[in-house]
Order: structure tokens, then sequence, then C-alpha cells
């Protein structure tokens, strides 16, 4: 990409710190909707085992539902090669950007809009769910931290929502 | 200290007086007191004023079932809070408080009239009287009524609180922190099930805390739950409703008990899934129906109780007993032993058991069997009763200063009827108890009928040698229905409660007849000669008491009321002086103002840099989707009106989509990247619905087919550059693209780099003049713009927001769908016959567009408008006539859905729907407008370069 261009993010490259939990932007990368029939497919084309669980998440890739999987990976990786393939994959890396909530109250902060039971959210889960009406993916990474992906132009009032629940 | 508190007793802390003010007037109260008890200990019995009849109002309950004493609440500028029950306000330092619905005062009030005039106001009053001019009901007579019967006034200002909320999961949620509650918790205190308590009042412990002997005990099991790490208990919260899947709503008041305001939220919202629920509400004891029961001073025998045994208050000095059950007994001897003087017990049965009258005489207490209270003295407060025998001997007249009413128990089954649980009626108690379960919920304790009150008699009215027809003996004290106007109703022909419910008005208060229903039902049984399951009870709807909208609404207020959408390019937009406009959820720059210019200054000189030389446009709300597959043509020429198959890649098609009734619902251009790869457009509007659409028919009607959509709205942004000299300005900035209009021609894709970003370089036109769409990754929108902005300095460059684009757009009589079509225009009907394709064998739609209406003529049909007077501009929605001179009403043939000055014509445009339009070019139509018709002739809908000349450049 160019030197020359900044880009710009909806939220604030500052971290903010509640009352035990701290909410951060997740660092830049490149995403991409991968949809296909069959595991193996999204397997062969990624060159790792890709999970086969609705739920699971495994090498980066989350599986989101029967047909779909999520890929993230560093921004200067090269991108996922299908064509020829019955696998397609979509770049989504600007579509979405991912909050970090991370902190003993994570959990806590999260069910604040959240309706999932996030105490039997295991750790390495991934799911497309909603905070309040906006619709967001959750993946708990460790039992205190959240990544929390969301639509672009959705980012600021969920940051706003968030960090709101975290000064109550 | 004041004369109404007793010496001592009561959980009330005596060390920590709190002082607080009601209808200007300063009192005293005890930490731990409500509004009600610390009012009643200061000799206040006075509370309200009914709805109706304005008749002077005391306590009635001691808790949240209270019908009477509503209060208002002032906290500062905006925390106002109305009809809040005296007996659910905690008292604290610096409280106000105000009575309601009198003028000018609580003990004198004028609307008080209407009570004089009572036997004019029967049920169904004013569906009687004021049916008459239908016209003045909404100027005179229901304004006039407002006034007069109402409750508190509604909050004028600003809430400058703010409200939390939740959603919480446990394996077993307990309603109601009473001794069955309680042990239902103890009981799961040792499991590993998470559980959750709440309880509506301050402290946990319901019925125990009017009973000095459970204490001890109610400490030791608090103690227990508090040191369980799977309990949590939540006071002062109030389960308001029960939704499918055990999904419980519920809300905990945060600070309203505080002297303070500035605490934090106000209130939290819980919204609790549960694995099961046990309801443990209790029981609410049942007035008795008598002459005069609603004069202050005449309470439930149970609230008497409460108020001495728990806040340490005497309700009266001298207070008679009216019963019809074992429990009114109980109640009365527990408070002689407090120290309040009992006058009588009065019990309508002639046997009660020997051990309770045994325990009377030893007491001290005068007994009177086989009688009945038939009138009460004293209008501000109770000053005596007129007793007698049941056969109407007998009439003696008792000076009193309280009256307790024990006429049995009512379970709370309200939330176990919002569950759809079925209810059983028992007749040994005369009341409903819950039967089938329809979620995972079970009832224990008073609420399933299970107590040890003893027994009583189930007594509709108290016998009464006076006129049933000349007497007040209230049965909703809220809604001041009367057992006279539940005779009315039957006697009038009602026979159902649901229908006698509404024409009394009977429980419908915002108490949902706590204390009502079941009186009101067995009255009806009465009189209709039918036992009470055959008139059914009605329906329990959520709230259980009333909740704030500030709880419902949680965090959406303010920045959270939903979310504003931005693009990458708004704080752009922003910073150089746009006004917005709202577009779905998107915030649109809707032009760019110069100082000194308004609106269509702006627009104007806007439109002409497009036509002139190059305008710059963020079109990044557009819907955008990825079609990938190899059947991505196949599918998208399955939903497209048009063939799509033929599309090479790196070209571009306008699609129409049609719903299954053949009416247009979204278009928008998309381009075909390869064989297997689309990207397609969608109107910002539709993006969501459009997605959603395409995917139903994938997954529901063509599951066969190798293709998969995906969301790329916020992937990119959009940068439109429209104009003659937009080529020219983008040339040194592109790499990798051919920009000659040979070997990039209008309506063509292809991909590239532009200042070094990735990006997707449509040649498209809304405008009508040469244009390209730039899409690259939505962070570095504004980067790109930016960068164009100043390459395109030489250029006079300007950006235009929406009201340009929708002028420029109409010039060229491109439509707007959602604008120029409502839902009912097909393709014919708006001129694009074009965009559909004959050969195709389906598409969504095709077949409805064969529909008989469909094809009739003189359906409406999109045409152009010019008005005779070039600069008049018509209203958007404006009617057409094709008569002016026809009497009014008028047939109306169609409307104006779009119409603009336009600064390229120097004349004003319009676009209509019009019936038969297509038909009547160079017709005149008629447009009848408040200060005069104006006069359009029908033409085509292209204004501008109809030949398209300037796009082919």
């Amino acid at each position: 990409m160019s030197d020359l261009l900044t880009r710009r993010e909806p939220i604030p490259a500052e971290a903010f710190t509640g009352n035990q939990v701290v909410i951060r932007a997740a660092p830049v990368m490149a995403r991409f909707s991968l949809r296909a029939r069959n595991v193996a497919d999204i397997s062969a084309v990624l060159g790792v085992e890709a999970p086969a669980k609705i739920g699971a998440t495994a090498h980066g890739v989350a599986c989101l539902g029967p047909d779909e999987w999520m890929y993230r990976v560093a921004p200067d990786a090269p991108p996922p090669v299908a064509s020829g393939t019955l696998v397609a994959v979509t770049d989504i890396s600007h579509r979405n950007t991912a909050i970090v909530v991370e902190g003993p109250r994570a959990a806590e902060v999260l069910s604040a809009g959240c309706p999932l039971d996030l105490t039997k959210f295991d750790i390495g889960r991934a799911t497309r769910t909603i905070f309040e009406t906006v619709e967001i993916i959750v993946e708990r990474e460790a039992s205190d931290r959240f990544h929390v992906e969301v639509w672009r132009s959705f980012a600021p009032w969920l940051w706003t929502a968030i960090t709101q629940v975290a000064a109550e | 200290m004041t004369s109404y508190r007793l010496p001592q007793g009561g959980r009330i802390n005596r060390a920590a007086p709190q002082n607080f003010n009601f209808d200007g007037r300063s009192y005293q109260g005890f930490e731990g007191d409500t509004l009600a008890s610390a009012l009643l200990a200061n000799g206040v019995q006075l509370f309200g004023r009914s709805f109706k009849y304005h008749r002077p109002r005391g306590l009635v309950g001691a808790g949240s079932e209270e019908p009477n004493a509503l209060i208002s609440v002032t906290r500062g500028p905006g925390r106002f809070t109305p009809n809040l029950r005296a007996t659910s306000i905690e008292v604290y330092n610096g409280l106000m408080a105000t009575s309601q619905n009198r003028w000018p005062s609580l003990r004198f009030d004028f609307g008080a009239i209407n009570d004089r005039l009572g036997m004019f106001f029967p049920a169904g009053f004013y569906n009687k009287t004021f049916m008459w001019p239908r016209s003045f009901w909404e100027k005179l007579y229901e304004p006039a009524i407002r006034r007069m019967a109402g409750l508190g006034h509604p909050p004028t200002e600003d809430d400058p609180d703010h409200y939390s909320a939740t959603y919480a999961h446990c394996d077993l949620l307990i309603i109601g922190a009473g001794p069955a509650g309680i042990d239902a918790a103890l009981e799961a205190a040792g499991t590993k099930k998470r559980v959750i308590l709440i309880d509506e009042q301050n402290e946990a412990g319901g019925g125990a805390l009017a009973d000095p002997c459970l204490w001890a005990w109610l400490e030791r099991s608090l103690q227990a739950l508090a040191d369980a790490p799977n309990v949590t208990l939540l006071t002062r919260t109030t389960a308001f409703g029960y939704f499918h899947d055990n999904f419980i709503g519920a809300v905990e008041r945060l600070t309203d008990h505080r002297a303070e305001t500035d605490h934090g939220p106000r209130e939290k919202l819980w919204r609790i899934r549960a694995g099961e629920v046990i309801l443990a509400q209790g029981a609410i004891e049942r007035p008795l129906v008598f002459d005069g029961n609603d004069t202050p001073g005449v309470m439930l025998a149970s609230a008497a109780k409460t108020f001495a045994v728990r806040y340490g208050v005497a309700v009266g000095h001298s207070a008679a007993v009216m019963t019809s059950h074992d429990s009114g007994w109980r109640d009365a001897f527990l408070l002689k032993q407090s120290g309040v003087g009992i006058a009588a017990i009065i019990d309508v049965r002639s046997e009660v058991a020997i051990p309770l009258q045994d325990q009377a005489a030893a007491l001290g207490i005068p007994v009177r069997l086989g009688q009945s209270i038939i009138g009460v003295t004293g209008r501000h407060a109770v000053q005596s009763i007129e007793i007698a025998a049941n056969d109407g001997t007998g009439r003696t007249t008792l000076p009193c200063d309280a009256v307790l009413m024990a006429g049995g128990w009512t379970p709370t089954v309200h939330l176990w009827s919002h569950s759809k649980g079925s209810l059983d009626w028992r007749e040994d108690i005369g009341a409903f108890v819950p039967a089938r379960a329809a979620e995972k919920v079970r009832c224990v304790g008073a609420c399933a009928g299970n107590w040890d009150f003893g027994s009583g008699l189930t007594i509709d009215v108290l016998p009464t040698p006076k006129d049933p027809r000349r007497i007040k003996a209230f049965v909703d004290f809220q809604n001041d229905v009367t057992a006279k106007d539940i005779r009315l109703a039957v006697q009038e022909g009602f026979r159902s409660i649901e229908h006698i419910k509404r024409y009394t008005t009977n429980g419908m208060a915002t108490d949902q007849g706590k204390t009502s229903n079941l009186n009101g039902l067995q009255i009806a049984s009465t009189a209709l000669a039918r036992p009470v399951p055959d008139i059914g009870l009605t329906t329990f709807r959520p709230p259980y008491t009333p909740q704030t909208f500030g709880a419902l609404a949680g965090h959406a207020k303010g920045a959270l009321f939903q979310p504003t959408r931005k693009t990458n390019i708004d704080s752009w937009a922003e910073e150089n002086g746009a006004v917005f406009e709202l577009v779905a959820q998107w915030r649109r720059a809707r032009y760019f103002p110069k100082p000194g210019e308004d609106m269509h200054a702006a627009v104007n000189r806007e439109c002409r840099a497009v036509r002139s030389s190059v305008g710059i446009f963020d079109a990044s709300t557009l819907g955008k989707i990825e079609v990938v597959g190899p059947d991505a043509a196949e599918f998208l020429n399955r939903m497209y009106t048009n063939p799509w198959k033929s599309l090479e890649p790196g070209r571009c098609r306008y699609g129409l989509l049609l719903k299954e009734d053949g009416f247009i619902t979204d278009d928008g251009v998309s381009a075909r990247l390869a064989e297997d790869r689309f990207h397609l457009t969608t109107t910002t509007g539709g993006a969501a619905r459009v997605l959603n659409m395409m995917e139903d028919y994938l997954q529901t009607e063509w599951p066969d087919l190798n293709v998969w959509l995906t969301s790329t709205t916020e992937h990119y942004a959009v940068i439109a550059l429209q104009g003659p000299m937009a080529r020219q300005l983008l040339e040194p900035l592109v790499e990798g693209i051919d920009l000659s209009a040979s070997a990039f021609p209008h309506m063509a894709v292809r991909e590239g780099t532009i200042c070094g970003i990735p990006t997707r370089l449509f040649r498209v036109s809304f405008t009508g003049e040469l244009g390209f769409e730039i899409n690259i990754p939505s962070a570095y929108g504004r980067a790109v713009w930016e960068r164009l902005m100043a390459e395109g300095q030489k250029f006079n460059i300007t950006p235009y927001g929406t009201e340009a684009m929708h002028v420029l757009r109409a010039e060229k009589g491109f439509i707007i769908v959602g604008q120029d079509t409502d839902g009912t225009v097909t393709p014919f009907d708006a001129g694009l016959d074009w965009a559909v394709g004959k050969k195709k064998a389906d598409f969504v739609g095709k077949r409805s567009l064969a529909r008989p209406d469909l094809v009739a003529s003189g359906r409406k049909q999109l045409v152009g408008l010019f008005t005779d007077d070039p600069n008049m501009v018509l209203e958007e929605g404006a009617q057409i006539v094709a008569d002016p001179n026809q009497p009014v009403p008028m047939t109306m043939i169609g409307h104006v859905t779009s119409s603009y000055w336009s600064e390229t014509l120097g004349r004003s445009i319009a676009l209509a729907l019009v019936a038969g339009g297509h038909d009547m070019m160079g017709q005149k139509i008629y447009v009848p407008m408040p200060d005069k018709t104006h006069v359009a002739t029908v033409r085509s809908m292209t204004f501008y370069d109809a030949e398209g000349a300037r796009l082919h450049v």
C-alpha cells in the first residue's frame, strides 16, 4: 500500500481503561470471507486445517456457519487464491474493524448488550451475535479477553456503548 | 415524637432521622421508612384524590399493590416522576413529594364536585354522553375530561439520568424473596446452579419483614445466601414481565432511594434468561366492599400490621377490624400487642374458631360476629363506623379512627399469567391458583395458594340494610369503580368479565386490579348467578408495576439512541461545512454551502460545476454485494429482470430488481469482474433488504446453485467523479488502467491503483456526464478524496451532495427507487421496459408482470412534467387532477414524485406518477395547491441530453 496515504480508522487509537477492563482497537489485519460447501475445500485453499464445527476457530480461521468461514491474517500476507475452486473468497479487510475487550470484567461488559451466555462461551469460540441492535462477531481469545468484530460504520457506536458500560 | 410512631419496634433506624417534604410541608421520618409509613407516623392519612370522583383517599396497602396513594417525586431539573406509590418510595433527606389529581390543594379540591354529582357518572358515562357531536370529542370533551380525570402530570423536561442494561443468565431464577423464595434459594445454595433471587422491596424478606418471630431466621438465611457464591440477590428489583422461553425482564432501581442524584445509572434493566423459574410472589389481601370503604383510614389489615411491625407506626389509636377471614383476627392480635388500640373485631361470619375468640377475649378486644360495617363517617379521616347485623338489624355506631379490612387473600399470579400458565379456581379460598405451566416454572408459597393464614368466607359485598343503589362501595379504588357500576354493566347486558372490565374499567388502572379483580369477579358472579370460573379472569399483561421509559430504553439514548453510520469521508465533509441528511442509518452530505449561500444557491453551483467541469461526490453508502461462484451469472439472471449471462467481464449493467409481485424494489449498476465474480450495487437504503432477499432465494429456492453472497458495502469507500473534466483529473493518479474512451467505455469496470491504492474503477454515471466511481478500501477513502481535491483544484473541482445528485439524475430522468416508485410501480410503469429481458424464461416477478391488472390500461405511469410557469417548482407529493373545475372531492390521477429547480435548464422540472401518463404526452394536467392551481404539460422524463452524447466521450 501507499506510504503516502494514511488510513483513517473509525475508533480511537488510544485504549480506554475502565473499571477492571481495557478496551482498545485491535491491530490492523486482513480479513477474508470464505464460503464453500465443504470444509476440505477451505483447508485446500488456505493450506491449513480449517475448523469444521460451527463456532470453532483454528489457524486464524473461524467457522461462522454451515458454509461460512472468516480468515484473519496479517495485512501484508498474500490473499488466499481460490480461482477455479468451489470456494468463494471475498476481501472484507476494511468492512470490519475490531475492538478488544480485556480484563476481569470483560465478559460482564459484553453481556450488557450481548444476549449470549458468555460464562458458557469457551476460549477459542467465535460466533456472530449482536450487541443491542448492532451485529458483531465475538471471539473469546482468553478467559478474560474477547475480540469483537464489527462493521466499520457501526464501530463508533459500539465503542461508545462498550466504553460507557465499562465506565459504569 | 409524633403521635402515631410507636415507642418501639420496627426495622427503621431511629438513630437516622430523615427530613422530607410533602405538599410543601416538612416532615421527619427514619431511615427504613417509606413515604407512606413516615407520613402515617406524622398523622397524615390523606394521600390523594381519586381518578374520577376526586374523592379523598388514603392508603389501602403497604406494598406495590397500593391503588390510592399515587405521588409525584421531584429530584431536581428533569428528574420528575409521577404516579409513584407512596408505599414504595423510600424516605431520604430532602425527598420532595407531592400529591396528585387535586386543585388547588389536597384537602380542598374543586374537582370533588364530581363526587357530589357522582350519580350522573355511572359506568360507561363518557361513552354514552360524549358521543355527539363527534367533532367535539378531540377539541372539547377529551381535553376537558383529561384535565379533570387523571393521574400525575407527565414530565416536561429532558431526563438527565442515564440508565443501564444487561443480559443475565442463570439456572434458577427466583422471583420474590419472602420466606418461600428464600427457602427455595437456600435449597439451591448448595448446588452448582447459578441462582438469581430478586425482590421488589428495599430489603429481602417479603412477609417475614412484618413478622418479628421470623427476623432471626431471616437474618441467618440472608447471611447464608450472601455466603453462597452461586446466589445473586437483587433487591429494589421488579420482575415486570415474563416472556417466551423463560426470558424475564426486571428493573433494578439504583439511585431513587438516595439523597444525592449523581450516583451512576438511575436504573438497570435486567434481561434474564433462566433455566428454571420459581415464582414466590406471595399473595395480596383482599379489601371488603362496603359503603365508605374508600375513606382515608380504611385499609387492609395486613397493611396496618406491616406499618406497625415493620415501620413502628400505628395506623390509628383505635382501629376497627372488619374481617371475613381468620387472618384479620391474627393481625388484630399482633397490632394490639404492638400497641395499636383495637376498637373491635367485626366478622361477617357468625361462627369463628373458638381459640381466636378466646385470644380476643384475653387481649380485651370486643368481638362482633355475624355483623358488618354498613357506613363510615368522616371525609378526610375515619371518625366512626356504623355496624349492623347481617339481617340489617341492630344498627349501632362505633367511634374509631381506622378501619382494617381482611377479606381473604389473592395469590399474585401476574407473572405466571404472563408465562401463559393456566389457572384453576379454588372454591375453598375463593381465588385462582396456578395450574399447568407453559414454561419451566413453578409457584411456591402464597402465590400458589399455600398459606397458613387460616380460613375465611369469600363474600362479594358486605350485607347492608341500605339501598344498594345509593351507596358507594368501591371495588377498584384507582379507577373509581363501585359495586353498583359492575351490577349496572351486568344489567346492561355484559356477560364476560372481559367486557365488564372494559365497560366499567375495573382492573384497568395502573395497578392492574391487584386489589380489585377478584372482588369485581365475585360481584359479577353474584349478579349473573353464575360461578366465577364461568365468567373468567382477565389477562394480566406486563408490566407488573409501571416502569420508567428510561429503564426500558436502557443505554439507547443520546449518542447511543441508534447508530449514525458515517463514511470514511464524512469527517472531511463535516470539516468543510457540509449540511447533512439522514438516509436510512447513514449520515450523508446534502450540500456544501459556501459563506452566504442558501441551499438553492449551493445546489445550483454544485450542479453547474458537474455539468461544466467536474464534481466529486461521496457515494460510499451505496450498497455493495460481492457475488462469487461458478453460478454467479445464472443467479443474477434469475434475480434481475435483464439478462446477465452474456455480460462480459469488465462490463457493467443496470440491474432492476422486482419482488414476486412484479413491482420494483431496488436497482443499481453492477459489474462483472470475472467469469465467477460480480460486484453488485444497491440503493443506500436497500442494501440490507436486497442481500436478505437474495440470500432467501438462494437458500430456499435455488440451494443447488454454487454461488455465495457477501456484503462489501463497508469494505469500499466510493468516490464519484462526474463531469467533462473527470478523465483529465484522474489520468495522472491512476496506474494500470487505460482511461481512454476506446479502452474504457461507458459502463465498464477496471482494476488498478489510484494514488497507489488498489481500486475497482467503474466508468458509470448517475448524472449524465462522463463519470467514474472509484472504489477503494474504506480506510483510505478520505486520503484519496483529499488527493483528488488537491489535484482537482485546476479544474475547480466541486464537492456536491445528495441534493445536487438528485437534481442531476432527475434532469436525465433516472429514477430513485422509493421516491419515484412506491412499491406499486412496475418496470413498464416506470418507463424501464428496456431493462426487462423479453426473451428470458424467468426472473423474480416475471409471472406477476403478466397479471391482468399489471397490464391493464390506466395504471399510474412515470412521466416528466414541465410547469407552464418555468419558475414554479411543484411540491413533491402534490396531487394531480385532469380537470381543475370538477367538484370537490376531485378525482386524483396521480402525484408529483420528484420536483426541482434545474439550473442546467434554467427552469423547473418534475417527475410524476400519472394514471395513463405514457399516453398523455403533451397534454395539460393540473396541480391544485392552497394558493392556486398550477398547470403543467406531460412530457418525456429525460429533460437533458436525451441522446446521451455527454456520456460517451
